[in-house]
């Protein structure tokens, strides 16, 4: 009563038509797909059992953490000599990084994938540019890597630069005048305050990069199935709707299962703010 | 005793400023010397060129005779502090105390002697487990105090260090800082725009303009033998008087206010205030230019605004000052 009363009485109520939006677009959408996982084709824990007897759907699984860590591992290596050179240029450069981040973020992702085909296909740019064989850049992990890593760029590069920025850089000064080589003051005083932004851009990049569909399925192999794919294949391909409401349910509990780790781990709430 | 300073014609060129122009200092190990400058004479620059955080566009540095100047900052072994604290805001106040010492492989009881020692020194030993964003600013600097001497450098440098605390704490440090450089013997360069801090905490005063050195001495030469108007400004309060060619300096403590009939220059009173238990007299002579005089004793007639009067003083109170 009292919670609802303040909510009432004041500038509360400015939450209430996102809390209405969230409600139709969001928690109800998510519980029917709860329980169509429960009860179709008919009731009972069938479809998670399916799940978890089969091989195959663990490996799709596991190939989608592996393909998820190994693109946030490249994104965030990318990622963080970016945003540190984002910090020290000049304004018109910091631009031009800002820009160069910004602008395929902006743009379709279904052309940028195709844009990809295009340009790591055997008769492709990039395999006129390498002499000998052309490499095989499509149609598997090193086809669904650049182009997951290029999607979750900007992704990594925001957070990070947002914390990077707000580091004094005297600081790195001051640890040199006090014996620090320029080396030991980077780990010892740069990498832990830019760590929140760090560890903001990895659990943005991998919870993201778990549930692509367009890329893998683009970009990937038939080896290189990942949870988003099958979901798709299971729905408008076999139209098991039970089933693909599961794998929806199992990716999302273990997403939320990472959260709830990496939450007892770092702040989260700090990562999202400033950082500071 | 280590720790001696020598700044040999260097001189440091911006684009479009020339912050440094030949400067040379010596320093003597064991000496508080001070920087004083209004802001932009290139005080900082120095003091960055000696740290090494600056090359110089030419000229050396060296300290006890070896010449440092292409030698990066972290192999300088110098003590530095700055005006803003430079704490590490992840580290406790142990942490950052300890972090020159770590970075010599200083490890175990050792380093929490040491650590707990340079606490001590500056009045800190129950704040270890504090985080600098938990203390306040004469504490920080405190902390960075100790943090800069905790590895035992032959040369602390200091760059307006007291410059973000109020007027007490700032006077309170003055003292503190005057006391670490009596206990530890070493060699401090200290940095300062404010003319009264550079008088009372140094062995010698470097004044510093536009890029030059117009003056090094004592606190008591600068004061009282200036080489320059300039010099006779920017300490204290001057009377300044033309006198066939040169230039006469009576500092107001020596000015006297007598009666219109007296021998003197002739003024008329302008203003007379009570300030720290005495009194400023200010006159304007004829031509508009005023003059002040201090005095602690009370005339016997108490000279009012609007007053005519003469102001005098003695022979041997006067000092001229090269033009
Ligand atoms: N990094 C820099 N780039 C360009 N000019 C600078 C730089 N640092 C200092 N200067 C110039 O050099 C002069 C002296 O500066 P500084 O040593 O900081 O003076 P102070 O510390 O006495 O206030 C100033 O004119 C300043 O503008
Ligand atoms: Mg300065």
């Amino acid at each position: 009563m009292t919670a609802l009363r303040r909510l009432g009485d004041g500038w509360g109520m400015l939450v209430l038509p996102l809390a209405a939006f969230l409600l139709v677009v969001f928690v109800y959408p998510l519980a029917s797909v709860l329980a169509r996982s429960l009860t179709d084709p008919e009731p009972g824990l069938g479809n998670y059992a399916a799940f978890f007897d089969s091989p195959v759907y663990l490996d799709v699984l596991g190939n989608t953490f592996v393909t998820a860590g190994l693109v946030t591992l490249v994104t965030l290596l990318l990622g963080f000599p970016y945003a540190y050179l984002m910090t020290v240029a000049r304004p018109f450069w910091r631009g031009v990084l800002m820009a160069a981040v910004l602008v395929p973020f902006w743009t379709s992702l279904l052309v940028r994938t195709f844009a990809w085909v295009l340009l790591l296909r055997d008769t492709g740019v990039v395999n006129a540019l390498i002499p000998g064989e052309p490499v095989p850049l499509l149609r598997n992990l090193a086809g669904i890597t650049i182009g997951m890593v290029q999607v979750m760029l900007p992704f990594a590069v925001l957070p990070m630069y947002a914390t990077m920025r707000g580091i004094d850089r005297r600081l790195l000064r001051a640890a040199e005048g006090l014996g620090a080589t320029p080396v030991f003051a980077f780990w010892r005083v740069y990498a832990p305050l830019a760590l929140p932004g760090v560890a903001a851009a990895l659990l943005l990049v991998f919870v993201s990069t778990l549930g692509f569909y367009v890329t893998p399925a683009l970009l990937g192999g038939p080896k290189d199935v990942m949870i988003g794919e099958l979901i798709v294949q299971q729905l408008s391909g076999v139209l098991r709707w039970g089933f693909a409401s599961a794998l929806a349910v199992i990716l999302l509990l273990v997403t939320g299962a990472l959260l709830l780790v990496a939450s007892r781990l770092v702040d989260l709430r700090k990562m999202i703010g400033s950082g500071s | 005793m280590t720790g001696a300073v020598d700044v040999r014609a260097v001189t440091k060129r911006y684009p479009g400023s020339l912050a440094l122009d030949e400067v040379s200092l010596h320093v003597a190990a064991g000496e508080f010397m001070t920087l004083l400058g209004s802001s932009g004479s290139g005080k900082s620059t120095l003091l960055n060129v000696v740290a090494g955080f600056t090359e110089p566009t030419s000229g050396s540095v060296l300290v006890d005779d070896a010449d440092i100047t292409g030698v990066p900052p972290h192999r300088r072994e110098l003590g530095m502090v700055f005006q803003h604290y430079a704490l590490f805001p992840h580290m406790n106040v142990f942490e950052n105390v300890a972090f020159p010492l770590r970075r010599r492989k200083v490890r175990g009881a050792e380093l929490r002697r040491r650590v707990g020692d340079a606490l001590e020194v500056v009045e800190l030993g129950a704040l270890g487990e504090r985080r600098p964003a938990q203390l306040s600013g004469g504490q920080q600097q405190r902390v960075a105090l100790a943090r800069a001497i905790v590895f035992q450098p032959r040369v602390l440098l200091m760059d307006e260090p007291l410059g973000a605390l109020d007027k007490r704490l700032r006077e309170q440090l003055q003292l503190e800082i005057k006391r670490l450089h009596r206990e530890l013997g070493i060699t401090f360069v200290f940095v300062t725009h404010d003319q009264e801090e550079a008088l009372t905490m140094s062995d010698r005063v470097a004044l510093l303009r536009e890029g030059r050195i117009v003056q090094v001495g004592t606190p008591q030469e600068l004061y009282e033998t200036p080489a320059s108007r300039y010099v006779a400004e920017f300490l204290g309060e001057s009377n300044l008087l033309d006198e066939d060619g040169g230039l006469l300096l009576v500092r107001p403590q020596h000015l006297r206010i007598g009666p219109p009939d007296g021998p003197g220059l002739r003024a008329v009173v302008r203003e007379v205030i009570y300030v720290g238990g005495g009194l400023r007299i200010e006159v304007e002579r004829p031509g508009g230019q005023r003059l002040v005089a201090r005095t602690t004793v009370r005339p016997e007639e108490l000279p009012r605004p609007g007053d005519e009067v003469v102001a005098h003083w003695s022979e041997h109170d006067s000092v001229n000052v090269p033009a």
